[in-house]
């Protein structure tokens, strides 16, 4: 099935839930859509703080220096139930992530893919559901 | 505000109850450690002898809203076609939804893992939360409330360029998560009632604000007192907690419920049907926007887990950046 095809069903089945989901603020209006950014780099610290976690990692350039970049994630309360503590992501992981540069340029991006080096995915994972009303 | 500070405040509630109300002495205790056990409707009652509606609870649900179109005639599923629905929406919110290059992939292509939404359709197996109309659809906008929608809708595009943080709603600038009632959402689901004599009290996870509803047959403040969430008094209807909330605010983006003016009623029901479940029900009306009042059920599920803090400003960094990203398009067009 094509991505586009997969998009349209969920943006089907998620236009008919009991209210548009929506991030706390709008993403497109901080990061820009046509800057796709791949990073690799070391954590060096994590903020658990509301409405969004960051997690800021050091980037080796080609030339050796070494940037500082701040990737934004889900709210900590959600990531926390579902069992991500501020431990799970211990300072020094090397980490992969996709996503988009901040418009204003500065050197931050919107963590919409993260990944381990060797391919796990780390806050993106696939088939993590909520049981809350299960229990 | 933390749980502690949570109850704390409460301590203070029920003595501020207790002065004006010598012949109330109980302090608030949480569901199932005093007062009568649960029957066979699952009512207990409080140690003066409210129904107790106390605990924390969740309203998540993947029952749509509205009716969809492929369940026009089918009001409530079957087992089977429940399981297979329930299935469907569960794997449509939980892929990676990418469309690289997108607007919709900076925004919205996340999957269970950022969204808390849950996995369940209500119990009763409803295609809609909407009850009345019986068709389970909103009844239509008036040509006024359709103008609000639009306009909405320019200034939620707009908000890449924007001027102020008066140019964002009250989500973003962290005031309230949305007007009164309260659907459910992407995530922060979460609810936590506490009572004491002459008042029941709603902390509402996302985003830290407290409803506190007096009981009895209290006035409602005088129509020029406006806010966030409104003006509400509560009464007992046999074992059903009935809030009425007028007096709501269009002071800012986001700050009244969809599309509705300052002037919506809204009535709230509240049934404890069991140890684990309230029915939640609410009727809104306000014939400058629907055509006709229109009434939603769901139910609150008990969660075995606290709420925890969502103190928004905190790190509200997104609206800093997204104003900076704003004058950095302001200056390439200069």
């Amino acid at each position: 099935m094509k991505l586009t095809h997969i998009a349209a069903i969920v943006v089907l089945a998620l236009g008919m839930t009991a209210s548009a989901a929506r991030a706390h603020h709008s993403f497109s209006a901080e990061f820009d859509v046509n800057k796709p950014i791949k990073l690799q780099g070391t954590v060096k610290r994590v903020q658990w703080i509301n409405p969004h976690t960051w997690i800021w990692i050091d980037v080796k350039k080609p030339d050796g220096t070494v940037e500082e970049w701040g990737i934004e994630a889900g709210t900590p309360n959600t990531l926390f139930r579902l069992g991500l503590t501020r431990d799970a992501l211990p300072v020094g992981t090397e980490i992969v992530v996709s996503g988009y540069e901040a418009r204003d340029g500065a050197k931050r991006a919107n963590g919409r893919d993260m990944t381990f080096t060797d391919g796990r995915k780390l806050l993106m994972g696939s088939s993590v559901g909520n049981d809350a009303q299960s229990k | 505000m933390r749980p502690a500070a949570f109850a704390t405040f409460f301590v203070v509630l029920a003595l501020a109850a207790v002065h004006g109300q010598t012949s109330r002495t109980a302090p608030a205790v949480k569901a199932g450690t005093t007062g009568e056990k649960a029957g066979a409707t699952g009512a207990t009652k409080t140690p003066w002898g409210d129904p107790d509606l106390q605990g924390t609870w969740s309203n998540q649900t993947i029952t749509p809203l509205e009716r969809p179109a492929e369940f026009k005639d089918k009001p409530v599923l079957t087992e089977a076609e429940a399981a297979a629905y329930e299935k469907r929406l569960v794997e449509a919110g939980n892929v990676d939804n990418r469309t690289p290059g997108t607007v919709q992939d900076v925004n919205l292509a996340y999957n269970q893992v950022w969204w808390d939404r849950g996995n369940k359709i209500v119990a009763d197996r409803r295609t809609s939360l909407v009850v009345d109309p019986p068709d389970g659809r909103i009844p239509p906008l008036t040509p006024a409330a359709q103008k609000r929608r639009e306009e909405d809708r320019k200034a939620s595009d707009n908000e890449k360029f924007a001027a102020s943080w008066l140019d964002f709603d009250v989500y973003s600038r962290c005031i309230i998560r949305s007007a009164l009632p309260r659907l459910s959402t992407g995530y922060n689901n979460n609810y936590e009632i506490v009572q004491s004599p002459g008042y029941v009290a709603i902390m509402q996870e996302q985003m830290h604000e407290t409803r506190i509803i007096p009981l009895g047959n209290q006035p409602h403040l005088t129509s020029a007192v406006r806010q966030w969430l409104g003006d509400s008094r509560g009464r007992w209807e046999g074992n059903t907690l009935v809030v009425e909330t007028t007096n709501f605010t269009d002071e800012a983006r986001g700050s009244t419920f969809q599309y509705a003016t300052k002037n919506m009623r809204l009535v709230e029901r509240f049934t404890r049907t069991s140890d684990r479940t309230i029915d939640y029900e609410f009727t809104v009306s306000d014939p400058e926007t629907w055509t006709r009042p229109w009434t939603v059920k769901m139910p609150w599920n008990r969660i075995d887990g606290l709420l925890y803090e969502y103190a928004c400003h905190e790190g509200n960094v997104g609206l800093e950046h997204m104003l900076s990203g704003a004058r950095a398009a302001d200056a390439k067009t200069k």
